[in-house]
């Protein structure tokens, strides 16, 4: 179905339905994805896809039969389904969850202020058809595992706000259980208050009908904390774009990710990391390794505004190319505008490091375990800070992956 | 039983001709050393040997125990009782020494049909090997030689060594970058392995580990061959007049 016809017939449809200000305002953005109106030599968002296929797919969305659930494994331990989007409403002493309704249009709105010119939230605001509003409350100390599941040939496009409270500590997971041919748009605005600690691991396994594109929009006030860790297994295209914006004194922001690519599939990655406050710490650093014709991009970008003395951001891409047909387009960006600031960005991409496959293998121990033990090797300092059973998950998850390369 | 024969063996890497009619034979229990100017083609012996995949082999023969080792791979020759000491051990982050070397015995054990050791039994044997070589249990949480001074890394050869128990090791100028305590611990440690079912084929270009492990026979090499045999006082021989007579 063309993006017209998709706009025409689904627009208007579910959130927000009454609400003039946003049907005008969806209006505008389709004019601008018509018109093409991006600034393309600049815009991240628009490398290597086209407009007009980007709008091509067949919009299909309503309202689940299954009931989403909340589970309390415990006190601290919650268990959420998001099925197509939508969550069950709910609310005790350490959180609050509630689906979108249009009373929440103003906050939608709002959102606008942080966003960057990215056609994938512009493709989401046109077509929004679910959001959920996650209020942590102050103090709270919670794991919060959360799974997406979408069913065959479901087209999401979901606008999600986090709020964590001031002094809460939070890990969250979140894990896609993607069925079949669906398209995942999915946007999240995070706040972080003062004094807040959040640990966020994104899970993305699934198969190569899907499609992901998970963005999200961190905003960190004065001494908070929010690392984001992705691990990509996915068959099916990923692409992950997060922002961070460090707005609060001795905030710190780390963007991390790693992704594991073979056979045709690919994967764009950004990271983006804005210092508005003095003594800020950020880090962004995503490694791959590609296998077959794969190919991925990862774009990192630090931004120190005037006023962000003290600053110190660091970025760094690695991979590792398993093939000569596979390939991975890395882009450091720096724009540093205060004096007072330690940055460095490095990048390393290439083959398995030949020595040290030769090293292992004089030890008796045979080439595909000897790969099997460098690749591994390539994330083991990434999953040192992961409670076990985050770390089982990626370890099966390496693992499956490590023996697809010894079949091939 | 032909334990290392060497026949006429030719190598060269990028076109570059290396090995030049190289010959050799080392028996079982013998301890052998070759030293020789910078480029002579030391170092390329002990990769080739060890089957590093950059080398081409041009024509010879190599025969380690009856089997022709250029019909083996790398892994399938550390399997059958040969071992490389590296001049520059590579730094490998991430790779834990304890599990790899768990792996690396537990291949060669299945090679030869033997029961692969347990984790107990094989962390008591490295706890021991260790020991012996004054190596702290800290370092054997780290990574394959990541981080570890010159003398470590030496020393952590060595401790594979003693782990894999090889037939033949090739020592390819472990003494270089040691300093005097750092070699007398290596050579003590070498020493003590030695035994009359062992061989060793040492190469290096100072007489003063030669001191320490004392070889039944030394090789001058040059220009990609074997040009004087003799025993320990040939390395006496070049430390006092350099190369220049051979």
């Amino acid at each position: 179905m063309t993006f017209e016809n998709n706009f025409i017939n689904h627009s208007k449809e579910y959130i927000f339905l009454d609400n003039e200000t946003i049907l005008n305002q969806r209006e505008k953005v389709f004019k601008k994805i018509i018109q093409k109106n991006y600034d393309k030599k600049n815009n991240e968002s628009l490398k290597n896809i086209t407009i007009s296929e980007l709008g091509k797919f067949n919009y299909f969305y309503k309202p689940q039969k299954e009931d989403p659930t909340i589970s309390l494994i415990d006190n601290s331990n919650y268990e959420i389904r998001v099925i197509n989007g939508i969550c069950k409403n709910y609310e005790d002493d350490n959180i609050e969850i509630r689906n979108f309704t249009n009373l929440d249009f103003k906050r939608f709105l709002n959102q606008d202020k942080n966003n960057f010119d990215d056609i994938i939230i512009d493709i989401n605001n046109v077509f929004l058809n679910s959001g959920i509003f996650f209020n942590i409350k102050s103090e709270s100390r919670l794991n919060i595992r959360l799974i997406h599941d979408t069913s065959d040939n479901f087209t999401i496009f979901q606008n999600n706000f986090i709020n964590f409270k001031k002094n809460c500590e939070v890990q969250l997971e979140d894990h896609f259980h993607l069925k079949h041919n669906s398209i995942n748009n999915i946007n999240y605005n995070i706040e972080v208050e003062e004094d807040a600690i959040i640990k966020h691991n994104i899970f993305q396994n699934f198969s190569n009908s899907n499609k992901l594109y998970l963005t999200s929009n961190t905003v960190c006030k004065k001494n908070s904390s929010y690392n984001q860790n992705t691990y990509n297994f996915s068959a099916g295209f990923v692409r992950n774009f997060h922002h961070a914006h460090l707005n609060g004194e001795f905030a710190n922001a780390s963007l991390k990710g790693c992704f594991f690519l073979k056979d045709d599939n690919a994967c764009t990655n950004k990271t983006n990391i804005i210092h508005n406050a003095e003594n800020c710490v950020s880090n962004q650093t995503y490694k791959g390794i590609l296998n077959n014709h794969s190919n991925a991009n990862y774009y990192s970008n630090t931004f120190v505004s005037e006023n962000a003395q003290k600053t110190e951001g660091y970025q760094l891409s690695k991979g590792i190319l398993l093939t000569d047909n596979c390939s991975f387009f890395s882009k450091p960006e720096l724009r540093i505008f205060a004096d007072d600031v330690k940055c460095s960005h490095g990048s390393t991409i290439g083959p398995v490091d030949e020595s040290a496959l030769y090293y292992l293998r004089s030890r008796g121990i045979n080439k595909n375990q000897a790969m099997k033990m460098i690749i591994s090797s390539f994330i083991e300092e990434d999953l040192k800070n992961l409670d076990s059973e985050s770390a089982k998950i990626i370890s099966n998850n390496l693992s499956d992956y490590l023996n697809s390369l010894v079949n091939d | 039983m032909i334990f290392l024969n060497i026949n006429n063996l030719n190598v060269s890497i990028e076109g570059k001709k290396i090995l030049n009619d190289f010959n050799i034979s080392i028996n079982e229990g013998e301890v052998h050393a070759i030293m020789g100017p910078n480029g002579c083609g030391k170092s390329t012996l002990a990769n080739v040997l060890a089957g590093n995949e950059e080398y081409e082999v041009n024509s010879g023969k190599v025969i380690f125990k009856n089997q022709d080792l250029l019909d083996l791979n790398i892994e399938e020759r550390a399997q059958k009782g040969l071992f490389l000491a590296f001049q520059y051990p590579v730094e490998i982050p991430g790779v834990n020494i304890t599990p790899f070397l768990h792996a690396s015995i537990n291949s060669k054990l299945k090679n030869e049909k033997k029961p692969e050791l347990d984790n107990l039994s094989f962390a008591k044997l490295l706890r021991k090997n260790a020991e012996e070589l004054g190596i702290s249990t800290d370092m054997l949480k780290r990574s394959i030689n990541t981080g570890f001074s010159g003398g470590e890394k030496k020393r952590y050869e060595i401790l594979q060594m003693s782990i894999l128990n090889p037939e033949l090791t090739i020592f390819d100028e472990t003494d270089s970058g040691l300093d005097v305590d750092a070699l007398r611990i290596v050579t003590e440690g070498i020493n003590r392995f030695k035994n009359p079912k062992k061989s060793f084929l040492i190469i290096t270009h100072y007489q003063k580990l030669l001191d320490y492990i004392r070889p039944d026979y030394v090789h001058v090499m040059r220009n990609g061959k074997i040009v004087k045999s003799g025993d320990i006082s040939l390395a006496t021989e070049i430390e006092a007049s350099g190369y220049q007579n051979f």
